[in-house]
């Protein structure tokens, strides 16, 4: 029966089907209204001119209800958009470019590997393997100090490779915006593996001269999926105070998370985290409604730190040998895979046509009333959105959303594309992607965008996003360079 | 890995690579000739002392940041040695890179250069000195040391392995470094693509030819590219000025023929190491000259042999000079053929298989500028020499002219060298 079916649905008459009964559900309140406003002016024109002036004329209103009921009308639509949430726009984003000096290929990485774990041959050997699978390209960088043989990492030069990326990127955003520095009302920095005194948000708004009465705050710890929960505090407290502006930096400081251990699992964050960071400028101004390129729709949270697995799963701790790095358990992908599921949930009622949750909630009903055994329905989120911005937390994360979603390799590529060209960038990723699409020039007004991102604790966060107007294919940016070059074809392995 | 050598006079020593900024294609490899194998257990060393200007206010990631321009036009320094299934050595252009050392001297230019001038050998330590192996695969072939003096001079140290090419190729290398810290464009092509060829060489072997008398057979070394040798091998190096070298040639030359500064100084020299080594002294030598050729890469240098019949001790130098004028049979197809035999797997030494003089006049090492200042001094030398030992003549500093001399030899040797020298033809 199951094989049955698929071949049953790939023919072009169910297409026909399913397209029919998408569109009548989708359009339902179309479909209904029409043939009543239809019955009704056939039913006025029966009347004729004469007794519809007659019928006009014997409705007579008193003054006070008039009033009354246009006060009522005032007072409803002044609840109503007092209590709309203000619109938060997404005025520009711009994305750090590390310089040539710190691109490591693969040959490189492996040599200094080698050099520096010379005690420890099988680490090594893991390490390559890693490599060979992991889908990142030869034009990663890692920040200066990592380049060493050994390297040393001080706090200064984490605060060099801090400073190097948070002000290369706020620098290329004001640009583009052309804010100044005094406009900045809000400002959130997240890092979440390095968080000195004073904080990263202390350091941008010393180098800037922000306003003494900026609301500053700075998030740390929080993982991969920490650019999302920026954006949300950000949207939370725009909310809060009309016309202003909020600056948000995402970024991953690696240099003084570098493991320098022989422990296999924790050797894996060195083969993919890559230096990379970006600024977003967000706004609730009337002035930016124009000119901001995205608007944000929703924002979805899911934390699964309740559960004890998934909270251990991404882990830092201390190897035997004292050294400090992060371990990551066997069971991430499954736990990914959890969260996931959390947060479609969440998003599914928010953002699916009407047609995709019909289906939804009938095949649930069906399994839990007729027959468990029936295939879950998984939501065709592609109706949903045009474009998918997934985390490139590695190939596995990528390979199972999707799996999951059902995605094409064209939804994906953004993804792969940016865990090619730049490695795992922590936070920012969403963001190098969401610029490979502009890059290309698929992104077209009206078009909705949906970010996911995993983290430590385990989080899966989502924002959805709508492009607000046309946007031209940027010249600037960290593909300029390189974005004719792709898509390429990514092996399964890389021989080195 | 060292923090400091030579009892602290170098110290704060840091390691790290730099590569090509562009990525290569893939599958990009360099194949050796065999002239190029047959030196590959030769290192060439050359260090270029600039004075405070020229690096004054740059930090390590200014000083790397034109390498990675370079780079792109040298694939093959990048790159890492494998060998085929018979054995024979390529170089795969995997962008691995070149090493890039930090380092400082607790001395200030000139006090160094004052100890250099009694002990020539201390440059080593301005020099990287890793050699190839023992894993072929993850062993650079060109490594370079910044090393920076109290006085805010810096010195660029250059470690070149020969099988790259002769040092001719190595002062190429380093000019265009200074040219694109100039923002000038190379004139070289970038990522010079050459694809893996499969072995193409089933030439039926000529008739068993014997050796040259230009190289000797050594090892095998296996995977570790370096020499041993009987006896340690210092430095001596001394320079010649102008008037010194016309009256040299003019004390030397008969019969109206006039010897250029190479064979002149070579006669001298050769008589002088006859008369240290007595009864081994060296009868046959061998000369390396620039070829007419003007190919840039690899090694294209000259290589011949001449044979004396007769005591060198007693010879006049003129006749010496004279034997060393006629030599013209260029071995270099006698020294391949001996190479490809087993499709470059055998091991030799060509410096010091026989006392070598090698004529690097004509390199362009001063050539070598950074940010408009040109080099207070530059010294070049070779390691890997074997126990015959090797006399390389070089240019004087342009606004001196005069030559410089550099002679590898065994430790005893160098001594008696310098009072030799100094007795009998007044030189310091």
């Amino acid at each position: 029966m199951p094989e049955m079916l698929p071949k049953f649905s790939t023919s072009v008459k169910l297409k026909y089907v399913k397209l029919g009964y998408q569109y009548l559900v989708n359009h339902i309140v179309t479909f209904l209204i029409i043939p009543i406003m239809a019955a009704v002016s056939i039913k006025i024109l029966k009347l004729g001119p004469e007794e519809i002036l007659t019928i006009w004329n014997s409705v007579h209103f008193d003054i006070v209800q008039i009033l009354c009921s246009s006060f009522l009308v005032i007072f409803i639509a002044t609840v109503y958009f007092m209590s709309k949430p203000r619109s938060i726009y997404l005025v520009d984003y711009a994305c750090y470019k590390p310089p040539i000096m710190c691109r490591v290929p693969f040959s490189t990485f492996m040599e200094h590997s080698r050099l520096n774990l010379k005690d420890n041959p099988k680490s090594v050997e893991f390490q390559m393997r890693i490599l060979e699978r992991s889908g990142l390209g030869e034009e990663t960088s890692l920040p200066p100090e990592i380049h060493c043989i050994p390297p040393n990492p001080t706090m200064e030069a984490a605060r060099n490779e801090a400073e190097i990326v948070i002000f290369s990127a706020i620098d290329s955003l004001m640009q583009k915006t052309r804010i100044k520095p005094k406009d900045i009302d809000i400002l959130i920095v997240n890092c979440s593996l390095f968080s000195p005194t004073p904080s990263l948000s202390a350091m941008v708004v010393n180098k800037y001269k922000l306003r003494s009465n900026i609301k500053s705050f700075n998030l740390s710890g929080m993982g991969c999926s920490a650019g999302l929960i920026s954006i949300d505090l950000a949207r939370d407290v725009l909310q809060v105070h009309p016309n202003s502006n909020a600056l948000i930096v995402s970024t991953e400081i690696i240099t003084p998370n570098y493991y320098q251990g022989s422990e296999r699992a924790m050797l894996l964050p060195n083969c993919l985290f890559r230096m990379g960071g970006a600024a977003i400028l967000l706004s609730n101004k009337r002035g930016d409604r124009n000119r901001a390129k995205y608007k944000l729709v929703h924002v979805v949270r899911t934390h699964k730190g309740g559960d004890d697995k998934a909270y251990k799963c991404v882990y830092e701790q201390e190897d035997p040998q004292g050294k400090v790095g992060i371990n990551l358990s066997k069971d991430l992908m499954i736990i990914a895979g959890e969260a996931l599921k959390s947060n479609i949930t969440t998003i599914g009622p928010l953002v699916l046509p009407a047609s995709e949750q019909l289906l939804f909630l009938f095949t649930l009903i069906g399994r839990k009333i007729f027959n468990p055994k029936w295939k879950p329905y998984i939501p065709d989120f592609k109706q949903a959105f045009e474009h998918f911005c997934i985390h490139a937390g590695g190939r596995a994360v990528i390979d199972e959303l999707q799996r999951n979603l059902q995605l094409s390799a064209e939804h994906v590529e953004a993804s792969r594309m940016t865990l090619h060209r730049f490695g795992n960038t922590s936070s920012s990723s969403l963001w190098y992607e969401l610029n490979y699409i502009e890059a290309k020039g698929r992104m077209k007004k009206g078009d909705r965008i949906w970010q996911i991102a995993f983290g430590s604790g385990f989080k899966c966060n989502s924002a959805i996003w709508k492009c607000n107007r046309r946007i031209k294919t940027p010249t600037d940016g960290p593909w300029q360079d390189c974005i004719d070059r792709y898509p390429v074809h990514i092996p399964e392995i890389v021989k080195l | 890995m060292v923090s400091s050598m030579a009892g602290g006079l170098i110290y704060d020593i840091k390691l790290s690579s730099v590569g090509p900024g562009k990525v290569i294609e893939p599958d990009v490899v360099h194949e050796p000739g065999d002239m190029d194998l047959a030196m590959k257990l030769h290192y060439l060393k050359a260090i270029y002392y600039f004075g405070k200007q020229a690096f004054e206010g740059l930090t390590t990631l200014n000083i790397k940041e034109p390498t990675f321009i370079l780079l792109n036009h040298f694939p093959a320094t990048c790159g890492r040695f494998r060998r085929t299934e018979s054995g024979r050595p390529y170089i795969k252009c995997n962008d691995c890179g070149v090493r890039f050392i930090e380092a400082k001297c607790e001395k200030t230019m000139d006090e160094w250069l004052e100890m250099v001038k009694e002990n020539a050998s201390l440059e080593k330590y301005l020099t990287p000195n890793q050699i190839i192996g023992p894993e072929l695969a993850f062993s650079p072939t060109v490594l370079l040391q910044f090393t920076k003096f109290k006085c805010g001079g810096m010195s660029v140290g250059l470690s070149w392995a020969h099988v790259l090419g002769d040092a001719f190729s190595a002062a190429e290398f380093m000019n265009t470094l200074g040219k694109v810290v100039a923002n000038e464009k190379p004139n070289r092509p970038i990522n010079l693509a050459q694809m893996k060829t499969k072995s193409t060489n089933t030439k039926i072997p000529e008739k068993i030819m014997e050796d040259p008398l230009s190289i000797k057979r050594v090892g095998p070394v296996g995977d570790n590219w370096i020499t041993v040798n009987n006896c340690k091998m210092e430095a001596l190096s001394f320079s010649v000025n102008d008037t010194q070298l016309s009256h040299l040639q003019s004390k030397i030359s008969s019969k109206g023929t006039n010897f250029s500064p190479f064979e002149a100084l070579s006669a001298v020299i050769w008589q002088c190491i006859a008369k240290i080594r007595r009864e081994s002294e060296p009868k046959v030598v061998t000369i390396c000259k620039k070829s007419e050729q003007n190919k840039a890469d690899g090694n294209n240098q000259l290589i011949s042999v001449v044979k004396a019949d007769y005591p060198i001790v007693e010879a006049d130098p003129s006749e010496l000079a004279a034997l060393m004028k006629s030599a013209s049979f260029d071995e270099r197809e006698k020294i391949e053929i001996a190479s490809e035999k087993d499709d470059g797997v055998s091991d030799f030494i060509v410096y010091g298989a026989n006392l070598t003089f090698a004529n690097l006049e004509e390199v362009k090492c001063y050539e070598f500028e950074y940010r408009e200042q040109k080099p207070v001094y530059v010294s070049y030398r070779i390691d890997g020499v074997g126990d015959a030992g090797a006399v390389l003549l070089l240019p004087g500093l342009p606004k001196n002219g005069g030559r410089n001399v550099v002679a590898i030899l065994p430790e005893n040797e160098v001594i008696e060298l310098k009072s030799e020298l100094k007795r009998e033809w007044f030189m310091d």
